[in-house]
């Protein structure tokens, strides 16, 4: 038990979850040491994220900065300028290319931040039909649309409700995942700024159905904007009796609040947030128990992400089966992609699932803008990367997964031949090791071990034979060993470079 | 039952075993470095892993449940060469040195055998841990060893509870230390878990660093308080240089405290007296054992003649072993012809076990300290467990972290106090109206359980009547407690089922202790919280044996087994084979007035310094001195020795001797002997023998071993007949236990008392008498003891112990140490009506305005010259708990300090050493 839970001793079942609220952001030192973004404002930092870095030789200088500041930062939000400086008022382009804008409808006319706009635009429509349904029926329609969660592992939504709605617990909780931090996905962070309503109506239709009480937006430290916005839109909604006790006059009652992440990737993983958000060190844990039996506070949660939880209201008010119309196989509906800046058009794309990769490439992006396509990283970093001879494969979790890549959370990342095989790997297992929560042991000492056997490579020209071997048997330790999807992620990574491209690793070894 | 396949073998586990669980208990094994059965299962170390048949991927073992109809492999080229790649991680930068110097620790094991060495490779970086401490006396960290598996920190939370280690920053950086720069500054309690569970020895025992690893193991009892854990006595070279806690005992499960695990040092201490000594003119002069054993029986035998049988009085000791109690008794019954036969119990609980036999039937503990796991809540009353009782304390620490409502009953803000829902701070010697109060409220607020009272308790319509005049609103200023606590802390303790209720001495060394118990006792029959697990009235008793002690009659008025001499009589004398003496004994106190009258002629003190420990010491030592002889049976020459004693009788000490110990929880425990007895020192039951040989009494006390002993006992005790050596070699048993097939019983009263169907509700009184502040004694003192140091000092005085808590020291609120000019550590002289002592003030919000804490451990400071002489109205325990006190601050007072010993007794030990 952690040190933390004295202070639950003393009161848990007593507290209010304004004060657990509180006890979230005020956090010993030792605790305080695992985040890397404590006190640190994130504006004018340099991103080291993934898209930033195949995209360095855009801009030396400005990577030259973000690889020599003192606590590195990945991925900022704005891999469609990339690298990036993190600045306030960058808005990417957006566009639907789906037969309906179910996620982007709103967001490609600009922000919707107030209740009027908001409710102008069809706003807590689908809330208002969700009171009159039973949580059983929302359930089952979100069963029937096939959703799946877009934060990366695609499990399906309305599955993970109907096992919170199947505890007996009186207090639940519903946690919008608002820290995904994939290198190359940015799209929640646009949503969270720019459609909060969306997220709070979404939250609210789930809370609905599972019978949660409370509501948390765990909030990435490095989406500071979205704060304010999303508090403001909390206490409009609250005021306008749309959060709070008997919404809507109805016996549902329901509330949000905001828990500011403080740095620290692995809290993207939904049993390090719940700890981080315990006021525990943010270590991913074992499963079962799944958070729907035992979440926060040890009781049922569900954790949903940004994307997926915009989705809902749209199927509540146009129907499962719409939903369902769009994509194809087991992908079901649509899907925002975020392109990164060296594509001729980066930006935010929202498309059915189905189509070709290859479409991703020429039809959203219009190409490269330098160079030729070397590889696409989809879905962040920790998956496979799609060499250029797999791009027929069709967009689709199951279809991506059968080639070692994965949908991830819909970051796109092209890269060129200004990016080596050797330096990738450096890059990505920089980032894995610098992010391990460090409690399990392929993660936290092999992640390290490989980036120093790369960075070796890149100062010397080159490592030995041994080496080699290790980072085969490191990359194999990680798949069968690790402990959370950081672990496996890399090596899903390393397995693919081995496969794809291990003729350019050959001469790095000798 | 699940059945399961592993490596090609089926077996069968039970659901909701975890495939380690399973693997081990059918002789499979699979390395791992973060697992420890005492803590949960963390999946982090990934040595444990295992390829199930169907499953994409290995899974760990150690926290993966069996299913059905799995199958498991455990040791496949594959995951072999996994573990390869994980030790060789770890290995990266581990110091080579050390596994050639540590060659039995896990993780060098593990890479012995996976032919893994760390690199020589250039460059190999340096591990994040960078933490050393070597300032701790008994605990030395060196965390370049560390390998991350989070053992230390995961088991100062879960198992003692008190947050020490703490892992910083994360991924490979991660590094475990305290929040402060040394152990000693930081909360650690020094119980030595972390070392106990460290895999590389990056945390270690500072006393196999200097004097070696152990070459022996006993199994055995720790000799501190009455909690009774087992442990693994390490020896080496005729000397304990390391002990262990036994992992698998139903009382400390794994875990020891400060005491049992490190206060070992006393046993070589340099003033142990091992050989026996005869004071001639004030001196003591050196003599054989037949000498000192002649001058022992002739001056018996003489008084005996010339003043009568009840002119002698023999006090048992709480530290010996049951059979030596036993025997203590006997001698003073069958040899002497008298019942002035005592022990420590007389100063502790001896009201408890009055209050208790006289409702229940049973003077003892109803429950287990197992039922801590099963409370909802938990009444903490009158005692200090995370102190006194520690192991006892870190269960019910744990209880409370993991749910369970805790009330404290305490004057002070005790470490528990911060745990519980509700802490009634109430004013020393309000035990009965406070009590009352929460009576009442039960009764007003109709929380009581109306079916056990219906079928199990009789006098409701008398106490529902009688308690009108104690509701919490009346009783609130009396008790310096508020009346809306008060109903609290009835509602939480009535209402969240089961309810388990711990006392200490806090509820009996008071004028009404007796009293006190009584109505505690009231509020578990009133709300049913008995005769089930998880609930019960539950004394802490304080010493490793006292329980026993008087168990085995060392009473006045009880013969062994707790039955009076007239229920007795038949029996006993059948078996003594002599009469039982029907002239009513003197309890200890009624010997201490009897000795100042000059009626008491001779007594003999085996194992109790009632000479430092007793109350309102200038009369205690007046009435000592007067005493025409006394022997004195002990390992070291202690207060009552250098007052009063003529012969000075060296015994063994509990490392040295076999027996056994009964606990607080009625389990009688073998005691196993580690060590030859030290120089000529013999076990108290030999010298008993002897003496009764010498007297003439050759035949009744021929009996050579323990065991022996222990049989005799079992022929006069129905309820511990069942209790046997052969038995005892798989663990304690808890008496009841009447036959050889009898499991022994865990929990009292299940569907009737001893004392008939139903136990009777008491209407107590409140009677405010005894001490009283004034102008000229503006202040309550209370007494009581502390973590590092044990009841009279005389064993943890006589260790580094000293080191971690120098002295005595008196507890003063801010308020009135801001008011009395005083500041941390000053020197101040504690002046009551009946003495006086000197000690160093420590100010701290434990305490409430116009209320002092002191220890009495230190014989330099000796706090009873302060105590009062009132007693308990019923059994006479000494009122410690309260006495009217004025302080005055005093310059340039040098600090009791008794580093002495240690200095001289170990070399090992010695701060020079431990500072290296």
């Amino acid at each position: 038990m952690e040190a933390e839970t004295i202070e639950r001793a003393a009161g848990a079942n007593l507290e209010t979850p304004s004060e657990q609220a509180t006890r979230c952001h005020d956090v010993p030192r030792h605790l305080a040491s695992f985040y890397h973004l404590n006190r640190v404002p994130v504006a004018g930092k340099f991103c080291n994220g993934t898209a930033c870095f195949v995209a360095r030789h855009l801009n030396r200088r400005r990577w030259a900065e973000a690889e020599q500041q003192e606590s590195r930062i990945y991925c900022v939000g704005q891999c469609f300028a990339a690298p990036a400086v993190a600045v306030e008022h960058a808005r990417p382009y957006m566009e639907v290319r789906a037969r309906h804008g179910v996620v982007l409808g709103r967001l490609i006319h600009g922000p919707t931040r107030t209740l009027q706009s908001y409710a102008s635009l069809s706003g807590y429509k689908a809330l208002e039909q969700a009171l009159d349904l039973s949580p059983g029926e929302i359930v089952e329609t979100i069963e029937d649309s096939g959703l799946r969660g877009r934060g990366g592992a695609g499990f399906p939504t309305g599955r993970k409700w109907r096992a919170l709605l199947a505890q007996s617990s009186p207090e639940r909780h519903i946690i919008a995942n608002a820290d995904e931090g994939d290198p190359g996905a940015y799209i929640d962070k646009y949503l969270l700024e720019d459609d909060p309503f969306a997220v709070l109506e979404g939250m609210t239709i789930a809370a609905r159905a599972t019978g949660a009480r409370h509501g948390w937006i765990y909030l990435r430290a490095e989406h500071p904007q979205a704060k304010p916005i999303l508090e403001t839109a909390i206490a409009e909604a609250r005021a306008a009796n749309l959060l709070g006790e008997h919404i809507l006059r109805s016996d549902f009652s329901f509330d949000i609040q905001v828990v500011m992440g403080r740095g620290s990737y692995i809290c993207g993983e939904e049993t390090a947030l719940i700890r981080s958000m315990e006021g525990k060190r943010p270590e991913a844990q074992a499963r079962p128990p799944l958070p729907t039996e035992r979440g926060l506070f040890g009781q049922p949660t569900v954790v949903n992400n940004v994307e997926t939880l915009v989705n809902i209201p749209w199927i509540i008010l146009h129907s499962a089966a719409a939903f369902h119309a769009f994509g194809f196989s087991q992908s079901r509906g649509t899907k925002v992609l975020s392109l990164n800046s060296l594509f001729r058009s980066p930006g935010l794309y929202e498309v059915e699932f189905g189509d070709p990769v290859q479409s991703i490439v020429d039809d959203l992006g219009g190409g490269l803008r330098t160079g030729s396509l070397k590889g696409l990283i989809i879905g962040g970093p920790l998956a496979g990367v799609i060499p250029p001879h797999l791009l027929e494969t069709p967009l689709g979790f199951e279809e991506l997964r059968a080639i070692g890549a994965s949908v991830g959370h819909g970051g796109v990342i092209a890269f060129n031949e200004h990016t080596s095989i050797p330096e990738l790997v450096h890059h990505v297992f920089s980032f894995g090791g610098y992010e391990s929560c460090g409690k399990c042991t392929p993660c936290r000492l092999g992640s390290r071990r490989v980036e120093q056997i790369f960075s070796q490579i890149s100062k010397n020209g080159g490592a030995d034979y041994w080496d080699e071997v290790e980072f085969a048997e490191i990359t194999a330790a990680l798949h069968a060993t690790s402990l959370c999807g950081l672990g496996t992620g890399l090596a899903e990574f390393a397995e693919s470079i081995l496969r794809y491209y291990g003729k350019e690793l050959e001469p790095c070894f000798r | 039952m699940l059945s399961l396949t592993i490596n090609g073998r089926k077996i069968e586990a039970p659901e909701g075993c975890t495939i380690l669980d399973a693997l081990r208990q059918h002789g499979f094994d699979v390395p791992s470095l973060c697992h420890d059965e005492r803590l949960k299962p963390t999946g982090g170390c990934r040595l444990c892993v295992v390829e199930i048949k169907g499953w994409p991927r290995p899974a760990t073992a150690c926290n993966t449940l069996v299913s059905e109809g799995m199958e498991i492999t455990t040791h496949s080229p594959e995951i072999e060469k996994m573990r390869t790649t994980l030790l060789r991680l770890l290995a990266e930068h581990y110091p080579a040195a050390a596994i050639a110097k540590w060659p039995d620790k896990d993780f060098h094991r593990l890479l012995r055998e996976y032919k893994v060495a760390p690199p020589e490779r250039v460059g190999a970086h340096a591990g994040p841990c960078a933490f050393q401490d070597t300032t701790h006396p008994y605990i030395s960290a060196d965390m370049s060893r560390c390998i991350t598996c989070f053992r230390c920190v995961r088991i100062c939370d879960e198992l003692q509870g008190q947050f020490v280690w703490h892992a910083w920053n994360r991924g490979d950086a991660t590094e475990i230390r305290p929040e402060v720069p040394t152990l000693l500054a930081s909360q650690c309690v020094s119980c030595g878990a972390c070392v106990d569970t460290c895999p590389t020895g990056a945390l270690e025992d500072q006393t196999i660093l200097h004097l070696g690893t152990p070459t022996v193991w006993t199994r055995t009892i720790c000799p501190y308080c009455g909690t009774g854990c087992e442990m693994h006595v390490g020896t080496r070279d005729g000397k304990i240089v390391q002990i262990k806690p036994a992992l698998d005992a139903p009382v400390n499960k794994g875990h020891l405290c400060v005491k049992g695990r490190y206060a070992f040092g006393f046993n070589n201490a340099v003033d142990r007296v091992t050989h026996p000594m005869i004071r001639e003119d004030g001196k003591w002069r050196r003599v054989s054992w037949k000498e000192a054993l002649d001058c022992a029986a002739r001056n018996l035998s003489e008084t005996l003649d010339q003043f009568g049988p009840d002119s002698i009085g023999v006090l048992g000791s709480a530290r010996a072993t049951n059979e030596e109690n036993y025997l203590t008794q006997k001698f003073a019954r069958v040899v002497l012809g008298t019942n002035n036969i005592d022990c420590c119990a007389r100063v502790c609980h001896a009201p408890t076990a009055a209050a208790m036999k006289a409702v229940f039937g049973t003077g003892a503990a109803t429950n287990s300290f197992e039922d801590i796991e099963h409370a909802a809540a938990i009444l903490v009353c009158g005692c200090n467990p995370t102190e006194n009782h520690p192991i006892v304390g870190a269960r019910i620490k744990q209880a409370a972290l993991r749910g369970a409502r805790l009330i404290v009953i305490d004057p002070r803000r005790i470490e528990l106090a911060q745990y519980a829902e509700v802490h009634l701070q109430l004013r020393p010697g309000t035990n009965v109206p406070l009590l009352n109060a929460i009576a009442c409220t039960i009764i007003e607020e109709g929380l009581r359980d109306p079916t056990a009272i219906a079928q199990r308790v009789s006098g409701w319509d008398e106490l529902q009547k009688f308690l009108r005049s104690y509701s919490p609103e009346t009783v609130s200023t009396t008790c310096g407690v508020s009346a809306i606590d008060i109903r609290r802390a009835a509602r939480v303790y009535a209402t969240s089922k089961p309810a388990m209720s711990f006392h200490g001495l806090g509820m009996t060394e008071h004028v009404d202790g007796t009293d006190g118990v009584k109505a505690l006792v009231n509020l578990a029959l009133l709300t049913g919280n008995f005769g089930k697990p998880g609930s019960g009235v539950n004394p802490l008793r304080g010493q490793n044996n006292v329980q026993g002690a008087a168990h085995m009659g060392c009473e006045p008025n009880n013969l062994t087994g707790l039955v009076s001499l007239e229920q007795g009589r038949e029996l006993f004398e059948k078996v003594w084979q002599t009469p039982v003496p029907s002239t009513p004994g003197m309890n200890l106190m009624r010997m201490i007035d009897a000795a100042a009258a000059g009626k008491l002629k001779a007594l003999w003190a085996i194992g109790y310094d009632v000479a430092l420990t007793n109350p309102a010491a200038a009369m205690t030592k007046r009435a000592l001195r007067s005493i025409d002889f006394v022997i004195v049976q002990d390992l070291f020459l202690n207060e009552l020795a250098k007052e009063c004693g003529t012969v000075f009788l060296p015994v063994a000490s509990p490392f040295e001797k076999d027996g056994t110990f009964m606990n607080s929880e009625r389990r009688v425990q073998r005691v196993r002997k580690a060590l030859q007895p030290s120089g000529e020192s013999k076990p108290d039951w030999q010298i008993i023998c002897e003496v009764a040989s010498a007297m003439g009494w050759h035949d009744a006390f021929a009996l050579e071993s323990p065991e022996e002993i222990w049989n005799e006992v079992r022929s006069v005790w129905k309820a511990g007949a069942g209790i046997t050596y052969s038995r005892l070699e798989d663990g304690g048993l808890q008496w009841p236990c009447p036959a050889e097939d009898h499991p022994g019983t865990a929990i009292l009263h299940s569907d009737s008392f001893p004392i008939g169907a139903r136990a009777q509700l008491t209407c107590v009184a409140f009677e405010p008498k005894g001490e009283s502040t004034s102008l000229a004694f503006p202040f309550v003192l209370t007494t009581g003891r502390n973590l590092y140091q044990f009841n009279a000092g005389t064993m943890t005085l006589r260790t580094p112990n000293v080191r971690l808590r120098r002295s005595d020291l008196l507890e003063m609120s801010p308020d009135d140490a801001r008011r009395l000019e005083v500041e941390d550590r000053d020197r101040v002289r504690v002046r009551s009506r009946y003495g006086e002592a000197v000690l160093s003030v420590k100010i701290t919000n434990v305490v409430k305005q116009g209320e002092l804490f002191a220890t009495f451990h230190n014989p330099d400071v000796f706090l009873n010259n302060v105590t009062s002489p009132q007693r308990d109205r019923v059994v006479d325990t000494p009122q410690y708990k309260v006495v009217a006190v004025d302080v005055t601050k005093i310059e340039n007072a040098p600090e009791a300090y008794p580093l002495e010993f240690i200095e001289e007794s170990d070399p090992a030990l010695a701060p020079a050493a431990l500072e290296n």
